[in-house]
């Protein structure tokens, strides 16, 4: 039932983000803080949103009439090598997230960036790592 | 990993297209598993070897230094 709605809700939300982030742009007047980028935010979640939700909609419409075409693309995405080749991939861009996350802490530690910048991305980049060890920990007594 | 599934295929007259709808994976699976770029899962194995109504080692040729 929710995946079925999904779409809606999706479009549903993307609007009401997108004129409310419309709405604070024209009302705030001199906006301080988190207030200066909320309205962006909401526009840029907006439209994520509403594309998202069209693209669900139109995709849920044109396959229902086409049982044969849907048949085939769930065939393509429960496919066992194209789920092998998904995850080597993701493998392989996790690896060079390490490196490239961590030059970029570096890069930005030199460039005298914010301290609380480089200590977020520090932390996201350690619970990437933790949540890593606890999915190796968790497959290991799985397998 | 050899196999003799192209061999097996062939000889009974199936399409590559037939045989991905009738094991549900596919067209390229099935083309990559007959050039021997990609080994199958035991199951997708058990489920060649049952539709052709012979053993996995009759169709999956198990090399030690492959």
């Amino acid at each position: 039932m929710f995946k079925k709605n999904s779409g809606y809700l999706s479009l549903g939300l993307g609007i009401i983000l997108l004129a409310v982030g419309l709405v604070l742009l024209k009302t705030l007047s001199n906006p301080q803080g988190i207030l200066l980028g909320l309205p962006y935010v909401c526009i840029g979640f907006g439209c994520g949103a509403f594309g998202h939700g069209l693209g669900e909609i139109i995709n849920r419409r044109v396959l229902k009439n086409e049982p044969q075409l849907q048949k085939q693309l769930d065939i393509e995405k429960n496919d066992e090598r194209n789920i092998a080749i998904s995850n080597y991939a993701k493998a392989r861009a996790f690896d060079s997230m390490l490196y490239i996350f961590g030059a970029l802490m570096v890069a930005f530690a030199l460039m005298n960036v914010d301290i609380w910048a480089v200590l977020l991305l520090a932390v996201a980049y350690l619970f990437i790592v933790g949540l890593f060890i606890f999915y190796l920990n968790k497959y290991h007594k799985e397998m | 990993m050899k196999n003799r599934l192209e061999e097996l295929r062939k000889s009974r007259g199936i399409r590559q297209e037939e045989l991905a709808e009738a094991l549900g994976v596919s067209r390229q699976t099935i083309g990559s598993l007959e050039n021997g770029r990609y080994n199958p899962s035991i199951l997708l194995a058990f489920k060649i070897a049952r539709y052709f109504g012979a053993s996995i080692e009759e169709i999956f040729i198990y090399e030690e230094n492959a």
